[in-house]
């Protein structure tokens, strides 16, 4: 700590930049703390929260790829690491099951699904913030109120109302119940982005004789185009998380998205389950984590910005 | 050659009186009303039909394949009777009180961690919300698998530790299930927490750290009179959020116990579903719903104010 501020202070030039307006990476008042003290006080905590917060992963991503034998026997095996993993879960899970449809209806779902609430949010929510029609404010509020309103008070009634409109059993009825809970989430977020944009654009575009269609496609959703992609990012998460309309709504097995199928139809009595059902959870994880690494910025902003608005 | 622009301009179109659809294609609310129709039909159909249905179906005795007749309030005056009905009331609010209390309390604390500065920052904070982003119900089944009942890693780790003798009974025992549940709750709650309040600290001026470093603040002072103020705002608005998923919480349940062991972790929301669909009886199951809805409600009153709260803080008027 002595060490740091001394050399601080014999060096004047350095003392003089630091206190100029730098960047988010200077030093500000961590200076004050030993190497030690850090290590207890930040370090330490931080490790143990991340282990555990990480542990169920590497859980998940070992035991599928662990042999059977491994799989239950803790004592002649280390159970933390395998030296012979094997692809056999992985295998049997994508060619002697319906995995990979299950995959293919869960990514056509949430992509129908997050593209029809993102056109109808982008119109909604420009309507909203720039034409600012009678009652928008009221209309702003009430969708804020849709957001609150959870999946699992929804279900039952909307059980019935799918049903009554047959599309009971069919990819149909994910797809435009999701919206239920994408629109409002979507509408809030891209408002935030469309207030951003300054306003003078517009003016001059209907100066010009642009029409308000015009207007959006070419001028203000080219300008708000990280806000789609955070709206996206979100919605499709989202709809891929979902589970309980799809319990509810899909009875049929060609049918079924990811996260139902695996509890209800790759559930088993076998004692080797473990291992494809490990290597289905990590499989229906993936895509999205890799999307995610990607759009790190963007899903937090989305994330965020749903909260701050 | 403007002029002879113009001209033809002027030649090709005479100045007329805009018609009445003209003048209807640049009316805001004409317009407002066709950009809103999308949305709000979904909405309308999916949303608030459903809503206003599900309240009706509460005072009928709907059964699957039939619809009912009016019955009054004979489901809530049955549910109020119903033993496992108010266990799962019971459920509902110690797992939302637990989990949401020490949601908020973890994330804080790593949300102050994080906002030191720390080698590899951006890459931590993005591992942080993994246990968020993957689906639920995909890490409620390697949960499943953690708390199995013979080859808990858990119960394996203490016993070689010399911590018990025998298999800890994680979602076997009454309370322990309920602890289990709770404990999965968290861990996928709080990378949420953690970075949304995250960016609220980062809002924070550090001159105000310093200045207060400088009269002589404690960190606990610091993190009291300086933090805390400041982050109210955006802690009330994650917090109900936060409180608003847990206590409509579904699938962890659903996936790691069904409401088991004898109904120990039934919460109000996998109750209705086993009542309404599994049961068939579509009454009884939207009483279940529809008694979730005063709480939800004040849910929201708490976020509507707390968001009011942060507009006047930041010398905004209230739009």
């Amino acid at each position: 700590m002595t060490d740091a501020f001394v050399q601080k202070v014999s060096d004047p030039k350095a003392v003089l930049t630091a206190s100029a307006p730098g960047p988010d990476s200077s030093e500000g008042m961590s200076y004050l703390d030993s190497l030690p003290r850090r290590l207890v006080t930040l370090y330490l905590p931080l490790g143990i929260i991340l282990a555990v917060l990480l542990f169920p992963f590497y859980w998940m991503a070992l035991t599928s790829v662990k042999p059977d034998e491994q799989l239950l026997d803790f004592e002649t095996y280390s159970p933390f690491w395998t030296w012979n993993p094997t692809f056999k879960h992985i295998y049997k899970l994508l060619f002697e099951t319906d995995y990979p449809l299950w995959l293919m209806n869960t990514m056509l779902i949430a992509t129908c699904a997050t593209a029809l609430s993102i056109a109808a949010s982008v119109l909604a929510a420009y309507a909203i913030v720039r034409l600012r029609y009678k009652g928008a404010q009221w209309v702003g509020g009430a969708i804020f109120l849709a957001y609150l309103v959870p999946p699992s008070i929804l279900f039952i009634p909307l059980s019935t109302v799918v049903f009554q409109y047959g599309l009971f059993d069919t990819p149909f009825a994910l797809i435009l119940t999701y919206p239920t809970i994408l629109i409002p989430f979507s509408t809030w977020l891209l408002m935030g982005y469309f207030k951003t944009i300054p306003f003078e654009l517009e003016e001059c575009a209907l100066i010009d004789g642009a029409s308000r269609w015009q207007i959006l496609t070419k001028i203000v959703l080219p300008l708000a185009i990280p806000g789609l992609i955070s709206a996206f990012i979100f919605c499709f998460t989202l709809c891929w998380n979902e589970f309980i309309y799809a319990l509810t709504f899909i009875s049929s097995t060609q049918y079924k998205t990811v996260p139902v199928a695996i509890v209800t139809a790759l559930v088993d009595g076998d004692v080797y389950r473990w291992g494809s059902l490990m290597a289905g959870a990590m499989i229906g994880s993936l895509p999205l984590v890799i999307l995610y690494a990607f759009f790190v910025e963007h899903y937090v902003s989305a994330m965020t910005g749903a909260v701050k608005e | 050659m403007t002029d002879i622009v113009l001209k033809s301009r002027l030649a090709k179109r005479p100045i007329q009186e805009p018609t009445a659809w003209d003048r209807l294609k640049v009316n805001k609310n004409w317009l407002g009303l066709w950009f809103m129709v999308p949305a709000a039909a979904i909405l309308i159909l999916f949303l608030a039909y459903p809503l206003g249905l599900g309240v009706w179906l509460s005072f009928t005795d709907a059964k699957i394949g039939r619809s009912g007749v009016f019955v009054g309030l004979e489901n809530y005056e049955w549910l109020w009777d119903d033993s496992t009905f108010l266990l799962s009331v019971f459920n509902t609010i110690l797992y939302t009180t637990v989990a949401s209390v020490i949601k908020f309390a973890v994330g804080l604390y790593l949300a102050l961690l994080l906002n030191e500065r720390l080698p590899f920052k951006a890459i931590l904070r993005a591992v942080v919300l993994i246990p968020f982003i993957v689906p639920t119900v995909l890490s409620a089944i390697a949960f499943w698998w953690i708390f199995d009942p013979q080859f808990s890693i858990i119960s394996w780790s203490l016993k070689k530790m010399g911590l018990i003798t025998t298999n800890i009974d994680f979602l076997g025992d009454v309370w322990n299930a309920r602890w289990s549940v709770i404990f999965a709750n968290i861990w996928r709650g709080v990378p949420f927490v953690a970075i949304t309040l995250l960016a609220g600290l980062q809002t924070v001026s550090p001159s105000l750290y310093e200045a207060a470093t400088i009269d002589g603040a404690t960190p606990w002072q610091r993190f009291r009179f300086i933090t805390y103020p400041l982050l109210t705002p955006i802690i009330a608005v994650v917090m109900t959020f936060s409180v608003l998923f847990t206590f409509t919480d579904f699938q962890l349940i659903w996936v790691m116990t069904r409401g088991g062991p004898v109904n120990a972790t039934h919460l109000m929301a996998t109750l209705s579903y086993q009542r309404a669909i599994i049961g068939g009886s579509l009454g009884e199951g939207a009483a279940i719903s529809t008694a979730m809805i005063p709480f939800l409600l004040a849910a929201i009153l708490v976020s509507w104010f707390g968001l009011q709260r942060r507009k006047w803080q930041q010398g905004e008027s209230n739009d």
